[in-house]
Formats: C-alpha cells, structure tokens, sequence
C-alpha cells in the first residue's frame, strides 16, 4: 500500500483523537457496550441461578409428595427450565420474548409451543441493553457521525484541491480514507470483541462462536464505515451526506426490521392460541372420546387389548385398564399437538424466511440472526428446548401412566387407590444440555456472513468510480 | 515538439456548460521569470490554474507543465508544481508546522523540520510562536504564509499562485514579493494570478491581461527603474475589467 493511503488515514485518526465532540461520543459508546456487558452478564447470571434454584426445588417438591395416584401426578405438572447460552448475555435475542421456563402437563403440549402463549415469561422478561444492541442500532449512527463529513468537508473547505495538487490521487484519497474510518469501525468495537476473546479465552465460551460474532460485527461496522465515507466522497456537501447516512440508518435499521415482521405477520397468518385449542379439540373427538361408552376408535381399542391378553372382560385383564386408554389417549393427543406445533413452527419459519429474504435490503436482518444464533438465543435455539421439552413431558406421562397400568388394581382398587411414594425417584427427570453453538457452514451463520461480505465487495466496486470522480471534480 | 517554457499554454479553450470561458488562450512562462496574470472577476484566472493543475479537462488546445499534458498525466503535472489555492484552506485542527509536514509527505517531498519546514516558515515571516499553534485561530494572512512556505517548501520548478498576496499587509506582501524573486533567481517558473496592481509592478517580469477568454494583452518589464507605467497600467486594467 502506498505511504500516502496510510498517511491519509492516519490523518483521519489523528483528527479524531483531537475531535473532543467524536472522542467523547466514542468513548461513550465504548462505555455503553461494557455497561451493556457487565449488566447482562449480571442478569444472565441471576437467570441461571434462579433456575438452578427453582429446577432443584420443584424436583424436591416433586420427590416430597406422597403416597398417591400416579394419575394424580401426572396433573401435578412441573417446570422445566431453559439453561441459557453462555453467550447469551452478549445478544438476549427472542430470550425476552419467549422467556425460559414453560410448564408441563399431561394431555396437553406445553402451551410455549403455540405462537400467543410466547407472550409471556414466568421468570424474567431481558431488557434490551445488550453489546449486541448497541452494536447493532447505536454504533451505526456513531460511525456515521465521524465519517459524514469525512470527505466532503475536504471539498467545502478547499483543501480537497491544495490535497490533489500534491499529486495524490483521487484513488488513493478514497482508499486512505475508508481504511482510516474502517480502523475507527474496528476500534469501535474493540471493547465487545475483547470482552468476547477474554470470555472464550477464560472458557466461558467457544472460540467458534466468539470469533464468527467478532468477523460478522467487525463486517457490519466496517459496512456503515465505508458507506458514511463514500457517501460523503460522493455529494457536495456535508450536510447532504449526513441527510443520506442518517436516511439510510433509518429506514435499513430502524423501520424496515420492525415494519418487516408486522408485513409478515399479515402475509401468513397465525392462528391463535384459542383457534389452535378449538382445532385440536376437534381433531380429538373426530378419533374418539374414550368416555364415551360406543365410541368406535376406543371399543376397538377395547377389542384389541382384550384380544392381546386373550381374555374375553375388561374386568379378566392382568393390567389396569384405564392407564392403557390413558396410554392410548396422550400417545393421540400428543401426535396432534405435534402436528399442530409443526404447522405453527412451518408457518413461523415461512414469517421469518420473508423478513430474512430482505436481509440483502438491510443488512441488519442478517448481522441480527447470525448474532442471535451464535449467542444461542434465537428460535432455532428456543426450539430445540422445546422439543427436548415436549419429548420429555411424553416420557415424562407415560412413565405414570405405565405405574398406573402395572401397579394400581385393575378392579376392586379401594376408594383412593395409591402407589409408594419411592416410585416419583424413579420418575424421569428433565435434563437439557444447551446445544453448542452453529458453527461457519450452519444455515443462520454462513448465508449472513456471506450478506455482510456482499455489501462489502459491493460498496468496494462503488469506490472505483467515486474515487475517479473525486480526482477529477475538484473545483 | 521540443518546448522551453515550463508553463506552455496555447489555444486553450475550455467552457463550463455552455459558457465558453477560456477562448483560445495563449500562455508561456520560462524558467526563472514571473509572470502577473491580471483580469477582472470571472475573467477565467483560476479556471486557467485549474487546467495546469489537470483539475479540469480543456475542451481543446494544449497545456504543458514542463512538457507534461496535466489532462493525461496530472500526477505527473503535479509533481511538478506548487500551488497556492485563492482561498487558502488548511487543517484547523493541525499546527503550522504539522500542516505543512503533512502536504509534504503526501507529495513525497523532503519535509526534514530543521533543514525544511521551519526554514520556510521562517522564510515566509510567520513569527516562531505561531508554528506550533493550530491554524484554526489563524488569520488569513498568516494562513496564506502557511501555504505560501508550503509551496516554497516543495522545491518544485513552478509556481502557480492563485492572488497569493489578498491576505497579506503591505509589509507581508514586500516580503512576499522577495521570496518569489529570490525563487525566480533559482530558477523557478512562476505564474501568478493578482488583483494586486502594485505587487505585479514590483515583481513581475510580464504582466499578462485576461479578458474575453483570451490574453488580450501582454506587457514586458522595461529597464531596472521604470519597469512598468503603474499609471498607463491602473487605466488599462480598470477599463479593461469585465463586469461581474
Ligand atoms: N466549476 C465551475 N462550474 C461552472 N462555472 C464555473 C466553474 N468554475 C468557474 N466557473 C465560472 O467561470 C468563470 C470564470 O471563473 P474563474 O476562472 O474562477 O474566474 P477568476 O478569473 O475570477 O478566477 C466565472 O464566471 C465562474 O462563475
Ligand atoms: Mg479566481
């Protein structure tokens, strides 16, 4: 690189450094990103121990009962909790919005599962101060206050000529320029990267998902950079750059991300919580209701297990029978949850795929998924708790129910019959590991790395001209 | 075609829109001469700089900075020569010294503080507690030196000087008018745009009249003594001036 590139953007460093108005806006924002740490790694601390609290006291309620029908504890019900990410302090993603605790029921799915329910938290709603949202919305408008003028002002105050009848040209201004900017970009996120490298370092982390976070917000800073100064290179005054930049940051980080959604939201319809109920109290009784005495499905269910252990009354069998229609009842009840839950999920994902279709509009909608994904908060992540939560509910059931079946009289149980207490250890117990964090060929990381890398390659390819224009246009 | 003047200027046209501004201007300045380029406002001084300078591209007819076309080859123009702009724009947040350091590193000049810069900032008069002092407080004649030092710092074979003198006072401007002789005697070609009448007498060795896009008349300096007839000289460019 020629000494003049370099000594062009060391000159924009110097200027910054002797720019009180740029200095204390930077070192602000600097300090904002470390408050935004320190406080949501204080929360997300708070989070899991309140829930390595609670999950050890609901599994001690659970061990306590007594003596009773296992039917009885299948309704007792229980909360499962969502250990978090341990990045999950540096983006809370749709943490705050789907919360991490969601209660398990026999019968029915857990309610988290339908889109109206993810309304609500029992633990805790996350603010919104994270690094990530300061990185995301505020340091933009930071890089833009420090570039706008970058290379318009040159032209207004007429150094722009007295600079080129050196001999340097318009090419290497532009260059020597946006990598000064970009060096501010990079310093400005400097305190989250380091926080990040020291977290994975220390082993907090991986170093995966640590370093895909620093290159994909090291491509976002460095976007909002190079295009302030090309927009600056491009109009004639500062005034006009700073009427674009802050248009741009507007509409690409403002509205589009929260008017997408809202446009989705209307394109593909969800149903709601009371539809979804409706439906599948529907789709129950269309396969039977096995407290009705001549419903098809359950008489021959009836017939079957009678023939299964060759006795001719329900009264002759060697099990209970009620627990096996119970078996028989969560095993349908629980497919059509599923189905439901997978249609829900197949619609949510057609929403998202259409506000994710404009990430090449604004490329906030990337930088936000690959962040979310890699702190490991986004709906992918809440999903596979879900599932691993549904699973084990199933389990969770049909171990009770199978109590029921092996060990509660089948006839002549008594007025309240009751098993030992002893068997609720032996009950399975809810256990979840957080996944570990996508890695670069992941669909969430890669497409939106590649995003990022096309606004940049692409703001490249508009410099050549500006840069030939800026040598040329001096007035 | 072998040419000796550093600045060589001929039927040099150029037109902003549809304003034809320069209309066939002739222009030559040799090595070691001063030539005072006069013409009222909007007369197209600057716009002649600007084609020196490569900054603009004539619409036909040639220019040459010692024997490089400014239009093909402006880097290589520009290597050439110093340029002080008409309003003189410097970094208000660098000092004297600091400025003038850092146009020199970017025209790949010498810029040694003892043996170059302070020297010329001395030589252009700016008192020594001014040089570490941010310009941004500076007035325009001390701003002008700044950018004057600039362009004698670069050591170049011409100078083009956009009214070099409009900030300075009487006494700055005599001791301008030295420094310049004192690099015409070097061997410097320079070419200097004024309004500045009696600097032009001082120094100049052609006085040249802009108007109508063209030289329209060019005055030799006479004998040491009378150079020119400051009177004949002070009718000539008040009729001469072009409204606007
Ligand atoms: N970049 C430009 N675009 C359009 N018109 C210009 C431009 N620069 C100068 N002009 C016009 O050309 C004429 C000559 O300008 P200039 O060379 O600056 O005159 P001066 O002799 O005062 O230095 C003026 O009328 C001016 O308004
Ligand atoms: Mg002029």
């Amino acid at each position: 690189m020629s000494a003049a590139v370099t000594r062009i953007a060391r000159e924009e460093w110097r200027a910054l450094a002797r720019n009180r108005a740029g200095l204390i806006a930077s070192m602000l924002l600097a300090l904002l990103v470390l408050a935004a740490a320190l406080v949501s790694v204080e929360r997300r601390n708070a989070i899991e121990s309140e829930r390595a609290r609670y999950q050890a006291s609901v599994d001690h309620q659970f061990d306590e009962q007594p003596a009773r029908h296992p039917h009885r504890m299948v309704h007792y019900g229980q909360f499962v909790f969502r250990p978090l990410s341990p990045l999950a302090f540096f983006d809370f993603g749709v943490d705050g919005f789907t919360g991490n605790t969601i209660f398990l029921e026999g019968h029915r799915q857990n309610s988290a599962n339908f889109a109206e329910a993810r309304q609500s938290s029992l633990l805790l709603r996350f603010g919104q101060l994270t690094p990530a949202f300061v990185l995301q919305n505020l340091a933009p408008l930071l890089l833009i206050f420090l570039a706008f003028a970058s290379v318009s002002r040159e032209r207004e105050r007429g150094t722009l000529r007295l600079l080129l009848s050196q001999g340097v040209d318009g090419q290497r201004l532009l260059m020597g320029k946006l990598i000064g900017h970009a060096g501010i970009a990079l310093a400005i996120g400097a305190p989250a990267f380091i926080l990040l490298l020291g977290i994975a370092a220390s082993g907090g982390a991986e170093w995966g998902a640590g370093l895909l976070l620093i290159l994909g917000y090291a491509g976002w800073l460095l976007l909002w950079a190079m295009l302030a100064v090309l927009v600056s290179a491009s109009v004639r005054r500062s005034r006009d750059a700073l009427i674009v930049l802050v248009g741009v940051w507007m509409v690409g980080v403002v509205l589009l991300p929260r008017a997408l959604p809202e446009v989705a939201a209307v394109r593909t319809t969800l149903p709601t919580r009371i539809e979804t109920e409706v439906a599948l109290h529907r789709d129950l009784k269309e396969i039977g209701d096995s407290h009705d005495p001549d419903d098809p499905y359950f008489n021959d269910f009836k017939a079957r297990t009678l023939a299964h252990y060759g006795v001719a009354r329900v009264e002759d069998l060697p099990v209970q029978y009620a627990g096996l229609v119970g078996m028989e009842g969560e095993r349908i009840s629980t497919d059509l949850y599923a189905r439901a839950a997978a249609r829900t999920a197949g619609l949510e994902a057609k929403q998202a795929g259409f506000v994710q279709s404009f990430s090449a509009l604004s490329p906030l909608l990337a930088i936000r998924q690959l962040s979310m994904a890699l702190s490991g908060s986004d709906m992918g992540a809440h999903g596979h708790f879900l599932d691993a939560a549904e699973r084990f509910r199933y389990r969770f059931v049909q171990a009770l129910n199978q109590m029921q079946v092996d060990q509660i009289p089948n006839t002549n149980a008594g007025e309240d019959p009751r098993i030992a207490a002893e068997n609720w250890k032996t009950v399975p117990r809810f256990s979840y590991t957080v996944p570990p964090p996508p890695g670069l060929s992941d669909p969430r990381v890669l497409p939106n790395l590649a995003v990022l890398g096309g606004w940049l390659l692409a703001l490249v390819l508009l410099a050549l001209p500006v840069a030939r224009r800026l040598g040329r246009a001096a007035r | 075609m072998m040419r000796d003047a550093a600045i060589d200027v001929r039927a040099l046209r150029h037109s902003y829109g549809q304003r034809e501004v320069l209309r066939g201007l002739d222009l030559r300045v040799a090595a070691g001469e001063i030539y005072a380029l006069l013409g009222g406002n909007g007369a197209g001084k600057s716009t002649t700089l600007s084609a020196l300078l490569g900054f603009i591209r004539p619409g036909s007819g040639s220019v040459q900075v010692c024997g490089i076309d400014p239009a093909t080859a402006p880097q290589d123009a520009r290597a050439q020569l110093a340029y002080v702009p008409e309003s003189v724009a410097l970094y208000d947040h660098l000092t004297a010294r600091e400025n003038v350091e850092y146009f020199l590193a970017l025209a790949r000049a010498a810029r040694d503080r003892g043996t170059v810069i302070d020297p010329a900032l001395d030589a252009v008069g700016l008192p020594g507690h001014a040089w570490d002092a941010r310009v941004g407080g500076f007035s325009k004649g001390m701003r002008q030196k700044v950018a004057i030092a600039l362009a004698l710092a670069r050591h170049v074979p011409v100078l083009l000087l956009d009214e070099p003198t409009s900030g300075l006072d009487p006494s700055a401007t005599l001791e301008f008018n030295r420094l310049i002789e004192t690099a015409r005697d070097r061997g410097v070609a320079i070419l200097m745009v004024t309004h500045d009448l009696l600097s032009a007498v001082d120094v100049a060795d052609r006085i040249g009249f802009l108007s109508e896009g063209r030289i329209e008349e060019e005055l030799v300096a006479g004998a040491a003594g009378a150079r020119f007839d400051l009177n004949a000289l002070h009718a000539r460019y008040t009729g001469a001036k072009v409204s606007g």
